[in-house]
């Protein structure tokens, strides 16, 4: 079955392409409204792929085979990049420092050049992520086939789509952080087309621009992060490791030979063999050993990495600062908000950040920073979407919370934490892909309203979207036995258990509550629009027409599987030990085998596997139960049994301009507007002052003297043969007295 | 000197006084016809110490030359006629200074100071030189041909 892996590799990115490729270049003309087939059809294919792959990489783990690199190609080799010099130095230096080792270049390379390959690679975060990618853009493009049914742009949308999915799959299995960088915008302009898919509309035009733009900033900082992992490992492969002899005393093997599989060990004083590369091999990487024991863990430069990959993370996955495109995004197609701003595209940076453990575990500073960053996101974000109108944007905003609780986990560093967050990535994917279908289904019965305050009771109207749509929103809030209790109680679990440790413990401690409150807040949230639009008076805007009826089959059947899932993937998964375990399979993931490390004696070479309870955090999830529940139990009060309750109890709040803070977005528009956008502008107009009058005028004067010195020639062309003739002969005449001087 | 010497020295003066005075003529007048007389001389001016340097190196290469030169000529001497008649047809006029379109276009035209106006009548006193011999027999045919020149 492993042989089968390579295959597998290639078909799931190459069917969406290709399906791509067919519906670009028939769409037009010929498949017109039957372009969804070569889409669903690719995608239901990867998806099958997808499911084989974790069954496969599976199957190869029980023999120790944890990750499996496919090199199709070489793209590109500059020779010389890497310099020789600097290899041989940290030869030489190998003998007096035990670190040193660590900034060799060119590992596994005889040559020092800078190689970039074309390189799948599957291990098990990979196959997990290609899963989640292929069956939730199988659902949504079912979906899709209802809601854009009829739309002008119906062939053109599938394939965005197609390609998005292609990007997106390919994000998750290069080995190798140029592709990671090239998919990385590869999505980026997915996203762009599709949230202006409707172009002519100027605010899905302004939306796009706005994601593509905050986008860059993230991306600048991921480049300048690529950049300086290759100044400093000499290497861009997650597989590339190099085998070298270094000499036989203790403090160097202690702190460089590591392997996961304590049977490969044999007699730790020989000489061993080193592994830079960055995530090498099955074995542990050497990034992977440091820890806050080791000098070099503490350097600086693993911190400024670190920081400079999660300011890409935050571009991408929407976070604080760079969090304000994700909720105008919601001017694209709701199925297009669903795939990529809720399940896939956003979670590319929690993917980065949890490729990239072994760095972070490194530094602990960038961990507290992604923490903080995490819980300050999903605090902010749960407050503005306490007062969002548009449906859409609270659910938006929601997204940013979640995501914001994904960096909570990961940046804990814990094999618990970082577990959490990828348990959450996948639940979320199932609950907020179901919500944002469910409330494109609201959109399509209410013709294209997707204010809550326009519509209300619809629940004898859409009885399937109104199911659906609750069980999103009680994974959303983390009611057992839904999928977001699980995972979210994992989160708070392992932020709590952080809080416990001596070291920055406080920040932790801090962003449990933070995290707590946001529990509260969610609940609250979700409920308040679930109650506005479902329950209560029936109430229809008269935009909606003849269209308020429930969705056709196409568009409720993918809502039926993921309430499926959003009820069940939880408790399936934190049942069959698929996520949480230390065994699990998420854990056999070379670069998450790392954390298991992470307990091992400081030079001592055995590594002892960690053990941690990953059955459910007792209290904490009892506390973020209640408090789930207590958010329930308000919203309802106060907008189902008595709303006149809500407006005195909101009117201090609005007295105090808390109310306008929320729904203002914490105005965070306006500041960047003032701070930033204004300046620039100003900058620009500056510049293009400078631009009109001093280059321009420059190049003018160039042009100029050429003109005046032919305006003082200009009399010798007199038209007068014989002047023309003089002027020859004396010419002759100074020519032939030069010759003869 | 050696006789040879001598005899390049004077025919090279002379092949330089033709150029020079072909040279003059051609800057000098403004008759189209006169001024392509001039170019011919200053031609034959050339052609004169070709051949005299082909004289004096004893070598005939000089005079090949020369054939080629007038040969040349007469295939010149044929356009430029024809080129010089045609000007004649535009304008009914051999002044080369009636042909200055060619200048930049905002240079002045050359204008020549206009002539006084000439009377018809008789000047009371024909200039004439001091009769150094006889004064040759007046012609009234001659005469008025004369006056017209």
């Amino acid at each position: 079955m492993e042989s089968y892996i390579p295959k597998l590799l290639i078909a799931i990115p190459a069917l969406p392409l290709a399906a791509a490729a067919i519906v670009a270049v028939l769409g037009k003309r010929i498949l017109r409204e039957q372009s969804h087939w070569p889409v669903a059809l690719a995608l239901a294919g990867s998806c099958l792929a997808s499911v084989v792959l974790i069954f496969a990489v599976q199957q190869a783990q029980k023999d120790h085979r944890h990750e499996h690199v496919v090199r199709l190609w070489t793209w590109a080799v500059v020779q010389g990049a890497g310099s020789g010099e600097q290899g041989a130095e940290s030869g030489e230096r190998g003998g007096s420092t035990p670190y040193s080792v660590l900034s060799t270049t060119n590992s596994g390379l005889s040559s020092p050049a800078f190689r970039m390959d074309i390189v799948l690679r599957a291990d098990s975060l990979t196959a997990i992520m290609l899963g989640m990618v292929t069956f939730v853009s199988t659902l949504v493009v079912i979906y899709a086939n209802g809601y854009m049914h009829g739309d002008p742009g119906y062939w053109r949308f599938f394939a965005y789509v197609a390609l998005f999915v292609f990007s997106m799959t390919m994000l998750v299995s290069v080995s190798n952080f140029v592709l990671l960088y090239v998919f990385w915008e590869a999505v980026g302009l997915c996203s762009y087309l599709l949230i202006g898919f409707w172009f002519e509309k100027p605010a899905a035009a302004a939306a796009g621009l706005k994601a593509f733009l905050v986008n860059r900033i993230g991306d600048f900082g991921f480049a300048l992060g690529v950049f300086l992992l290759w100044t400093t490992f000499g290497t861009l492969d997650f597989h590339d490791s190099k085998v070298e002899t270094i000499p036989a005393t203790p403090g160097h093997v202690a702190t460089t030979i590591v392997r996961v599989d304590p049977q490969e060990i044999e007699d730790p004083n020989v000489p061993g063999t080193v592994e830079p590369g960055i995530f090498g091999g099955h074995h542990v990487p050497v990034v992977g050993r440091l820890t806050k024991d080791h000098p070099f863990g503490e350097g600086a430069v693993v911190t400024a990495i670190c920081l400079l990959l999660f300011v890409g993370a935050c571009g991408k996955s929407a976070q604080f600062p760079l969090h304000v495109w994700l909720p105008d995004a919601m001017e694209g197609p709701t199925p297009v908000s669903a795939l990529i701003h809720a399940a896939t595209m956003v979670t590319a940076g929690i993917y980065l950040v949890a490729r990239c453990t072994p760095l972070y575990a490194a530094s602990p500073d960038a961990q507290a920073v992604v923490s903080t960053i995490g819980g300050f996101t999903a605090l902010l974000a749960a407050l503005i979407a306490l007062t969002q109108t548009d449906l859409k944007r609270i659910l938006a905003y929601s997204t940013v919370s979640q995501l914001g609780y994904m960096f909570l986990a990961l940046g804990t560093g814990s094999q618990l934490g970082v577990t959490a967050g990828m348990f959450h990535l996948f639940t979320h994917a199932f609950f907020k892909a179901l919500l944002f279908l469910g409330a494109g289904s609201v959109m399509h019965a209410m013709g294209g309203v997707i204010d809550i305050r326009q519509f209300g009771g619809l629940r004898r109207k859409l009885p399937i979207t109104h199911w659906t749509f609750l069980f999103g929103c009680l994974a959303l809030s983390g009611i057992f036995p839904f999928a977001g209790f699980w995972s979210k109680d994992a989160i708070l679990a392992a932020v709590a258990e952080k809080a416990g440790e001596a070291q920055s413990g406080w920040i932790y401690e801090y962003l449990y509550y933070a995290g707590t409150i946001t529990a509260f807040l969610t609940a609250f949230y979700t409920f308040r629009a679930y109650f506005l639009t479902f329950q209560g008076d029936e109430r229809i805007p008269k935009e909606a027409g003849h269209h308020a009826h429930e969705s056709p089959a196409a568009m409720t059947g993918p809502l039926v599987i993921l309430a499926i899932g959003a009820l069940g993937v939880g408790a399936y998964f934190q049942w069959m030990g698929d996520f949480l375990k230390p065994d699990g399979f998420l854990m056999q993931t070379p670069v998450l085998k790392a954390l298991q490390i992470q307990a091992e004696p400081a030079g001592y070479h055995v590594p002892v596997v960690a053990t941690y309870p990953w059955s459910p955090h007792l209290t904490v999830a009892l506390i973020s139960t209640a408090v789930a529940l207590a958010g329930i139990a308000v919203a309802w009060l106060f907008y189902v049994a008595r709303p006149d309750l809500a407006e005195s109890a909101t009117k201090p709040a609005k007295l105090l301009g808390l109310y306008a803070l929320s729904h203002g977005k914490f105005f965070i528009d306006e500041i960047y507007a003032a701070l930033i956008v204004r300046p620039l502008e100003a900058l620009a107009a500056l510049l293009a002052l400078v631009d009109r009058y001093v280059i321009d005028g420059t190049v003018n004067a160039c042009g100029a003297f050429p003109r005046a010195l032919g305006a003082m020639l200009r009399p010798l062309q007199g038209g007068l043969v014989q002047f023309y003739a003089l002027v020859m002969a004396l010419g002759v005449l100074a020519l032939v007295g030069a010759l003869l001087w | 000197m050696p006789p040879e010497l001598a005899a390049l020295h004077s025919f090279l003066a002379i092949g330089a006084v033709l150029f020079g005075v072909g040279l003059i003529g051609f800057l000098s007048r403004r008759n189209m016809i006169v001024m392509f007389l001039s170019v011919e001389m200053m031609l034959q001016g050339v052609s004169l110490s070709l051949v005299a340097w082909g004289r004096y190196h004893n070598d005939l290469g000089g005079q090949m030359l020369v054939v080629f030169i007038i040969a040349v000529a007469a295939c010149e001497a044929a356009i430029a006629l024809a080129l010089v008649l045609m000007l004649f047809e535009r304008k009914n006029h051999l002044d080369i200074a009636m042909w200055q379109e060619l200048r930049e276009s905002n240079q002045p035209l050359f204008e020549e100071e206009p002539l006084p106006p000439q009377s018809d009548e008789e000047p009371a006193h024909w200039p004439h030189l001091t009769p150094a011999g006889v004064l040759p027999e007046s012609v009234a045919e001659k005469e008025s041909f004369r006056r017209k020149v």
